[in-house]
């Protein structure tokens, strides 16, 4: 019995060899982006005729200027300083704030939606799934 | 048994040994950078060599994560042999903090097709405004609200200069606990919408010069407490 669990447990060590190898080397790979939490997106069926909605757009200056959701206003972080006031004049506490980059992996709708929640103090921020991609793809 | 042990031990060593194969050998696949005060960029320079018998050819020109990293190559095709780099500039403009950003390279080599590089920046701060907006409900006593100024780490601030683009609010500044500042903004009067956008100007010696914003309003009448 001891020796059939002992092997047993070589064999599963030996499968394992391979994932860990590229594991380890793959190691930079690996998404150090935790996945934001459900309660903190909106999809587009959730967006489609909502009249208390402020949009943001994370995206650089010149993908905003070519095209943008209609009334969305330009905050990302090359010019989080100087373009913040814009955003804080429209808010107000019933308005959900939607933020939105290029597509599901970029991350700087995630960077302004926590910066506009800890440095703002703004609630109901949320983020748009599928970012500009999607709602260029099916628009609500 | 002991045919299965050297079936999965084989395997396993033709596994690790094919990964292990790739022709463009990188120095480092992960750079971290801790660049100055106020620096407008952050470089990182990703080396290669050519370990393997045949060219290797870049498929396309590198791809970042993000619009504020641009990377550029130093040739497309790498002889057996031969060295080179890619240049990662990551534009750090308002960003602050940990910040990761990818590179992702495609070569020709079916060994190792797709090479993820990391820029990791470490971006000091100057000054945290916190909160960085305050407001008062309609007809709300019009009491001063408090934004506190403090100072990144490693930074000493001298002073903080506060100006409202509206004279409907007044902010003075009056020094805090330890290299903090309290900027104290008050409405002349809640009875009407009233809207200000107030200009931080932290002066910590010789640091660079940077401007802040942070905004005061009076939330119109029927605005829902938050």
């Amino acid at each position: 019995m001891k020796s059939l669990l002992r092997q047993t447990a070589v064999l599963i060590g030996l499968a394992l060899l391979p994932s860990i190898g590229q594991a380890l080397y793959y190691r930079d790979k690996v998404s150090w982006q935790t996945p934001v939490a459900a309660s903190e997106m909106l999809t587009l069926a959730q967006a489609r005729g909502a009249a208390d909605l402020i949009w943001i757009d994370a995206r650089p200056e010149e993908e905003f200027e070519r095209e943008r959701v209609p009334g969305a206003l330009l905050l990302n972080e090359d010019r989080w300083n100087e373009l913040l006031p814009q955003v804080l004049a429209i808010w107000a506490p019933e308005k959900r704030v939607v933020v939105y980059c290029s597509s599901e992996s970029c991350g700087s709708s995630r960077e302004i939606a926590h910066r506009l929640r800890k440095e703002a103090g703004l609630t109901n921020v949320f983020i748009l799934e599928g970012g500009w991609e999607a709602w260029k793809k099916e628009k609500p | 048994m002991n045919a299965t042990r050297i079936l999965f031990l084989s395997a396993a060593c033709l596994s690790v040994a094919a990964t292990a194969q790739a022709a463009l050998v990188w120095e480092k696949t992960t750079i971290e950078l801790n660049p100055t005060l106020g620096a407008p960029n952050a470089v990182g320079v990703f080396k290669y060599e050519n370990k393997g018998d045949t060219p290797v050819r870049f498929k396309s020109a590198p791809r970042t994560s993000c619009g504020c990293t641009v990377a550029a190559l130093q040739k497309n095709e790498v002889a057996p042999g031969e060295k080179g780099e890619i240049t990662a500039t990551f534009n750090i403009g308002d960003r602050t903090g940990v910040q990761m950003k990818t590179i992702t390279v495609e070569t020709d080599d079916p060994q190792n097709p797709t090479t993820v590089l990391t820029l990791k920046a470490n971006i000091a701060q100057l000054l945290e405004l916190q909160p960085a907006f305050v407001f008062w409900q309609a007809g709300e006593e019009a009491k001063p609200k408090t934004i506190l100024a403090k100072a990144g780490k490693g930074v000493t601030l001298k002073n903080v200069e506060v100006t409202s683009s509206s004279g409907d609010f007044t902010a003075k500044v009056e020094p805090g606990a330890a290299g903090q500042f309290k900027i104290n903004v008050q409405p002349k009067d809640t009875a009407k919408p009233l809207n200000a956008t107030l200009t931080v100007k932290p002066d910590a010696g010789s640091g660079p010069a940077k401007v802040y914003y942070a905004a005061a309003r009076v939330m119109p009448p029927g605005t829902a407490k938050p």
